[in-house]
């Protein structure tokens, strides 16, 4: 194990030891290709929270905190089989109009992507496909754009040439995303997405963990087709089952995805389904354990 | 019910939740002895308990438990 990892896990072994099994088995999974990632990765963040005046340990804290949030949140769902939330109003007051909610929970959700095997098998699914699109990409969109590592890695991987474009409404995400590409190719957009438009299509967007954040996931879908070039490509990535304090729409299963995918007028290409946790499919589904389900998707032929 | 049945039933949820025929708890027993006792089957045990018994923990009351005795008396509490 590369040593911010080993301490990350060891210092959470000593806070939170009941959590901490989660990320032992997390850890069994992780192969060379994930310590070269994750050590590339971890060398650049670390600077950041440096230049910020901050320490891993503050990460580890906010980490906790989100695992806090995740559990009473989770606790929440199997009691009513609901989200504690149900609109957009709600979770901006509550989480992304609250710059000390956000900063932890965008730290808490970056070590969660070199922590959580099923983030790091999207994130992997991500940057071995999207080489593919390197030739017929000219234009990148990334909506939501989170802590960045979407975007820095497409940065590295797409044409030198292509443009790039964030649109995010939350001004903690931006700040951190800029910090953490340091790009002056990419256009930052703090805005809705709703009332972002734009002359030209793109070529190749990019939605990650977005549509659970909406009230109505299908308007956006249909909102990223009507920006999408005729032969672009679209890459998302939503879970189901997985409650948190700023989600806000349920998928109960991945053909519910499916569905609206093909409602707002687009066919699959490619996708993935990664359970979040060490269990069975048939446990997964009793339990409503969250799986993180990833697509390539595409306008559908007329 | 007293202690001893209480804790009957709540063995025979973690051997459900966990899906583990072997597990055998007394009132000491911790997350430290039983492996697949994690974060999440945390939760499911909880949510578990609390239908078979009709009953519902305060966030207080779950952060306070450091076993399987404290579990047992938190639901004996709830059902008197």
């Amino acid at each position: 194990m590369i040593e911010p990892v080993n301490y990350i896990c060891e210092r959470i072994e000593a806070l939170n030891p009941i959590h901490s099994k989660k990320l032992r088995k997390s850890m069994e999974f992780f192969d060379d290709k994930y310590n070269e990632l994750a050590g590339a990765f971890f060398e650049k963040y670390i600077q950041l929270l440096h230049a910020e005046n901050k320490t891993l340990d503050y990460a580890i804290d906010c980490y906790l905190k989100m695992i806090a949030d995740v559990n009473a949140e989770t606790l929440e769902f199997l009691r009513t089989g609901k989200y504690s939330s149900s609109t957009f109003d709600e979770v901006n007051a509550r989480v992304y109009a609250s710059p000390e909610t956000m900063a932890y929970y965008m730290h808490g959700l970056i070590l969660s992507q070199f922590l959580w095997k099923h983030h790091y098998q999207v994130f992997d699914y991500f940057i071995n496909t999207l080489p593919q699109y390197i030739n017929t990409t000219k234009s990148y969109l990334e909506v939501g754009v989170g802590h960045g590592l979407y975007l820095s890695k497409s940065l590295e991987i797409l044409d030198d040439e292509a443009s790039f474009t964030v649109v995010d409404i939350s001004e903690t995400s931006i700040t951190l995303a800029k910090h953490f590409t340091n790009n002056s190719r990419i256009a930052f957009n703090l805005r809705d997405i709703f009332d972002f438009d734009n002359e030209e299509k793109f070529d190749f967007i990019t939605l990650g963990e977005v549509l659970e954040h909406v009230e109505d996931p299908l308007k956006l879908l249909s909102k990223l087709n009507s920006l999408l070039s005729e032969n672009g490509t679209l890459f998302f990535t939503t879970p189901t089952n997985a409650p948190a304090i700023d989600h806000i729409y349920l998928f109960n299963n991945v053909e519910e995805i499916r569905k609206i995918v093909r409602q707002a007028g687009f066919q699959i290409i490619g996708e993935r389904a990664f359970l979040s946790e060490e269990v069975s499919p048939e446990k997964a589904e009793k339990y409503k354990i969250a799986v993180l389900y990833a697509a390539f998707i595409k306008k559908a032929d007329v | 019910m007293d202690r001893p049945e209480i804790l009957k039933k709540v063995n025979d949820v973690f051997i459900d939740v966990m899906d583990d025929d072997n597990i055998i708890l007394n009132y000491v027993t911790t997350a430290n002895d039983v492996d697949e006792w994690d974060s999440l089957n945390h939760i499911q045990l909880v949510v578990a308990i609390e239908k078979l018994f009709k009953i519902r923990f305060t966030s207080k009351e779950i952060q306070s438990w450091d076993n399987v005795g404290a579990m047992v008396d938190s639901i004996i509490s709830k059902l008197n």
